[in-house]
């Protein structure tokens, strides 16, 4: 295993044939209430680059961002921050008639084919539409392209008068491909175009879109959840996490032999089809932090399992530390949440509040673990702290003995700021967002490799 | 890109491309079929077309003359506003502010014909080309531009008092007309007012038969001209279906197949068919012409043979006297009055005949429930798709004003409404004795629970993948609205709106039965209830049964007609076992 690693000041190289590059790009959704000044950071800061005739697959759990992302790019989101620019434009700029100019040039599929077609109006004027908003040529030829257009998604001329109704979910998602086609796009958003279908489906409409990319020169970005369907698809594929952008390189690559912590665990994940085989899965705990308060440091820190272990703790047992990672959310929450009149004399009185007894909570991490006294001690004082209700306190003191740079802490002062950066990991120009590449730290391979060996 | 592929399927295409009226070419026999029956059927009742083309043009007319007057009106408050600093700061003031408020309207309406109406843009014609928006104000202005100078010729040349003498030119010619053509349903082809002859058969009545029998064969004649009329529609409509419509299937076909299994909802659209059919052709099915009867009874006369056998001549005003239906003296229904004219449902407590009555009531609840419901629904369609395709500060904007609405119960804004317009005898309080007026509050009050009735729908259409997909190659708002929202708005409308309507009837009718509604003459179902409330009791009972019985049975009708709507436009309540919903493949 032998990576280059090198800390990329330009996060992305140049390269002549690139289509799409968006930088920083940012895209928060404020709340609705009046007082709410905590937005939703759907996308949080993220580079990369498109480049011209590849597939680029966007893969990550549901609620990463991937969507809005592809969204944003469209312009059907405003972008908080950040530039994208299309062929050297910066679209977030555009407005009125060049967004309407633009438009022509960037299509989406969308996931739900139900959705996705307005089923007042027959396939043909769906698939006219957009021809008509740009005036393209005259009526006439407007109508025979819709024909070629139903030709080339492998539907029949004659169901030019037909509803949507009358078809099945395959045969929509081809007529909202149709509709994407009209204008004869350069780049197209593919969000989720397979989740909805069933998996015989799924590989027709796959290679439908393999074929069109070929036959028009197109440009996408995948998006998708399903693993297997992005190695079969994708030239590139980028891994996303709470609005970050984990890791972005060739595809086979990835596959084989992934860089960032998260990439190894999303691809753990992944059925093995041979059931003698002994491959470890990399079990996350917890579920991805809430985007309207993502975690300091590096959005991943609070479930990877090759997390920087601070000076001392290196070989505390890994239940411990998965405990000391619960106990640091919940206290987390319990500083964001407001205890009410009612709740402070609930606890005065000694009930049961909804902030549960913090002892309990100690036993239920701990309680049949073989904790070393050092460690016992820290976790009591902090555990002491939370139950006065002084949470502030209670996370200094945990991140005193247990934060580590993957947490915001440079050198045991916190810095919110602080945040890892794309390291280029490979020949291929593959980054990966993580402190493990440093040089001061250990590859995460290696680091799996010793925790599971442990 | 070529148009030279012969394949089979090739032809049939461009067969299917052709607009209605090539379609229509191809194969005109089914087409011309039908279009003979409707002229048939329309010659048939030519004199009473024409004369409701002419009602609908004079109405239209009045319309604009209001509207005409309110540039003035804004402009005299101004000068008023300014009488007493300067005599030709208020003159000129006063002007200048009228001519704006003209222009902006003329602007509105070059706006809404430049979205809605004009097929073809002006700046084509003129060659002019630049970016989509500005291409769309340019192109509102010239239309304002066009209008304003037709609207200054109008106003300051002689142009204006010859189309005006025009207009009145062809108001008579259309008068004229329809009192000369004759109509198979008027009074005078099938007359029923006659008198006895001393000889003992009757004079004047429609083959010699009696009032009763002659009244009875033109109502009869009137309902199933109307049937025919109904049924032909429904035949058009399946001629266009199977001969020239594109589409084999259409989800409008689910619909109506869904409707006519729906015994509820057929049973309130006949009620309502045979409602509207009482409204239009009141004259026709009134025992006696309402100018005669009800509006000026003292200066029409009839013949009646007297008890001396001597023909006599009486005006209606004075027989009323002796028609009462007040307890002490009675004319129940299908009975004569002392001069023998047959009431087919009694009298009103002031001799007139209820039927004549009941008939043009029913025109006017169907006026002020068309326009109240008409208006309030286009208002509460508008905001809807407004508020919910762009949510935010239009969506705050209309909850408050919709909220400040609702606040108000609507009985008491109505009534407060209602007193001060026909206190001040505004001139909207004059056309119906109110009628129209009430129209107009009536709209104001319900808007805001239309538009809270399908505010949950449009909200939930905005959010359809087909919006966000129409956004992407760039559809302007007004067009993802139109095309992409309202058709899916327009089913739950109809179905409050239907609903509704019952209210508005109840609702008119209350206001008359307290007296503060429709004033006399109109006739009103709610005020004869309420002039008939006393004998209810006495021998006189039919006055208020008889129009108490209508007004249920009308309400019912428009809630069961809605019901039934509901239930067809919803899949969901689909139990059909030959659903067309499939033939997906070619």
């Amino acid at each position: 295993m032998s990576q280059t690693v090198t800390p990329d000041s330009d996060p992305v190289q140049e390269n002549d044939d690139v289509m799409v590059e968006i930088r920083d790009l940012k895209t928060y959704y404020q709340g609705t209430g009046l007082f709410d000044r905590n937005p939703v950071k759907a996308v949080d800061g993220v580079s990369f680059d498109i480049h011209r005739g590849e597939t680029l697959g966007l893969v990550g759990e549901s609620g990463c961002g991937k969507t809005t992302l592809g969204r944003t790019l469209l312009q059907l989101e405003t972008a908080t921050a950040g530039e994208i620019r299309f062929n050297g434009t910066d679209v977030t700029t555009l407005s009125g008639d060049d967004l309407y100019e633009w438009r022509r040039n960037a299509q989406m599929v969308f996931q739900d084919p139900d959705s996705s077609l307005n089923d007042r109006m027959t396939i043909g004027e769906i698939i006219r539409e957009p021809l008509d908003v740009h005036e393209w040529k005259t009526p006439r030829e407007r109508k025979q392209h819709v024909r070629e257009l139903l030709d080339a998604v492998g539907l029949q001329r004659e169901h030019y008068f037909r509803y949507p109704h009358q078809f099945s979910g395959g045969q929509r998602q081809r007529i909202g491909i149709a509709r994407t086609l009209a204008l004869e796009p350069e780049f197209i958003v593919l969000d989720e175009p397979v989740s909805a279908l069933d998996v015989s489906v799924q590989a027709e409409i796959i290679n439908l879109l393999e074929d069109l990319q070929e036959e028009f020169d197109l440009t996408y970005l995948f998006i998708a959840h399903d693993l297997s369907v992005v190695r079969h698809i994708c030239d590139r594929v980028a891994v996303m996490y709470l609005g970050h952008i984990m890791e972005i390189g060739p595809t086979e690559e990835l596959f084989t032999d992934p860089a960032n912590p998260y990439t190894h665990a999303l691809l753990s994940a992944i059925p093995e089809p041979n059931p003698t085989s002994d491959k470890e899965r990399i079990v996350l705990h917890g579920t991805p932090p809430n985007p309207r308060y993502p975690p300091s440091g590096c959005p991943f820190s609070t479930r990877c399992p090759a997390r920087i272990r601070p000076d001392g703790f290196e070989t505390l047992d890994d239940e411990i530390w998965t405990g000391i990672r619960i106990l640091r959310e919940l206290l987390r929450e319990r500083r964001r949440a407001e205890r009410s009149i009612r709740e402070r004399i609930r606890g005065r009185l000694g009930y049961e509040t909804r902030f549960g007894n913090m002892d309990e909570t100690y036993q239920e991490l701990f309680g049949e673990l073989d904790v070393p006294a050092e460690v016992e001690d820290i976790l009591q004082s902090v555990i002491e702290h939370a139950s006065r209700h002084d949470e502030q306190c209670a996370i200094d003191e945990l991140n005193d003995a247990f934060g580590s740079v993957c947490d915001g802490f440079v050198d045991s002062v916190e810095d919110e700021t602080h945040k890892p950066e794309l390291y280029t990991v490979s020949e291929s120009g593959r980054k990966s967002y993580c402190h493990r590449h440093d040089e001061t730290y250990r590859e995460p391979d290696t680091v799996f490799e010793d925790r599971s060996n442990s | 890109m070529s148009d030279t592929t012969d394949s089979p399927t090739m032809a049939q295409d461009e067969l299917a491309d052709k607009p209605l009226r090539a379609r229509i070419k191809e194969n005109p026999r089914p087409a011309l079929l039908w279009f003979s029956g409707v002229v048939i059927l329309i010659l048939l009742e030519l004199g009473r077309v024409l004369g409701a083309i002419g009602t609908i043009g004079s109405a239209i007319r009045f319309g604009l003359s209001g509207l005409a007057t309110i540039p003035n009106w804004f402009g005299g408050n101004v000068s008023d506003a300014l009488e007493g600093t300067d005599e030709t700061l208020a003159v000129l003031g006063g002007a200048l502010v009228a001519d704006t408020a003209a222009i902006v309207m003329l602007f509105a309406l070059a706006s809404v014909l430049a979205w809605f109406v004009l097929p073809w843009r002006l700046i084509d014609r003129i060659g002019f080309e630049s970016t989509r928006r500005i291409e769309s104000i340019v192109e509102r202005i010239l239309l304002t531009l066009v209008l304003v100078v037709g609207a200054a010729l109008y106003a300051f040349t002689p142009v204006g008092t010859f189309i005006n003498a025009e207009i009145a030119f062809a108001a008579n010619l259309l008068d004229s007309l329809s009192s000369t053509i004759p109509s198979l349903t008027s009074r005078e082809l099938i007359p029923n007012e006659g008198h006895r002859s001393p000889d003992g058969g009757w004079e004047g009545t429609f083959l010699g038969l009696s009032p009763a029998w002659a009244w009875a064969i033109r109502t009869t004649v009137v309902f199933v001209y109307a049937l025919i009329c109904l049924v032909w529609a429904w035949k058009g409509y399946n001629v266009y279906r199977d001969h020239y419509r594109e589409a084999d299937w259409t989800p409008r076909d689910d619909t109506i197949r869904r409707f006519r299994g729906h015994y509820w909802g057929i049973f309130g659209l006949v009620v309502v068919f045979m409602f509207v059919v009482m409204a239009v052709w009141a004259p026709a099915i009134s025992p006696v012409p309402i100018e005669h009867n009800v509006f000026s009874p003292y200066s029409h006369e009839f013949d009646y043979l007297g008890d001396d056998g001597e023909i006599e001549t009486i005006t209606h005003g004075a027989a009323n006297l002796q028609s009462q239906s007040n307890g002490q003296n009675t004319v129940s229904p299908m009975t004569y009055d002392e001069y023998d004219r047959f009431a087919p449902l009694g009298t009103t407590p002031n001799g007139q005949d209820l039927l004549t009555n009941l008939a043009h009531g029913a025109q006017t609840s169907l006026i002020i429930g068309l326009t109240a419901i008409g208006l309030g629904a286009l208002i509460a369609v508008i905001l809807s798709l407004i508020t919910a395709y762009y949510k935010g500060v239009a969506d705050i904007l209309t909850v408050l004003a919709s909220d400040t609405i609702i606040a108000i119960p609507a009985f008491l804004l109505v009534m407060l409404l209602s007193v001060i317009f026909s206190q001040g005898n505004h001139p909207v309080a004059e056309p119906l004795d109110g009628g129209l007026l009430l129209a107009l509050i009536l709209a104001f009050a319900y808007w805001p629970g239309m538009w809270r009735a399908i505010r949950g729908p449009s909200l939930q259409v905005a959010e359809q993948e087909w919006v966000d997909a129409a956004k992407s190659y760039g559809q302007k708002p007004s067009a993802i609205m139109r095309k992409h929202m309202a058709p899916y708005i327009a089913g739950y409308i109809m179905i409050y709106a239907s609903l509704l309507l019952g209210t508005v009837i109840i609702v008119v009718a209350a206001l008359s039965f307290l007296g503060l509604g429709i004033t006399s003459p109109t006739p009103e179902w709610g005020r004869i209830i309420n002039d008939g409330r006393s004998y209810v009791s006495t021998s006189s009972w039919h006055v208020s049964t008889i129009s108490g019985l209508m007004i249920v049975f009308v309400v019912t009708a428009f809630n069961a007609l809605g019901d039934g709507i509901r239930d067809a436009m919803d899949p969901e309540a689909d139990v059909g076992d030959d659903a067309a919903t499939t033939g997906g493949g070619a």
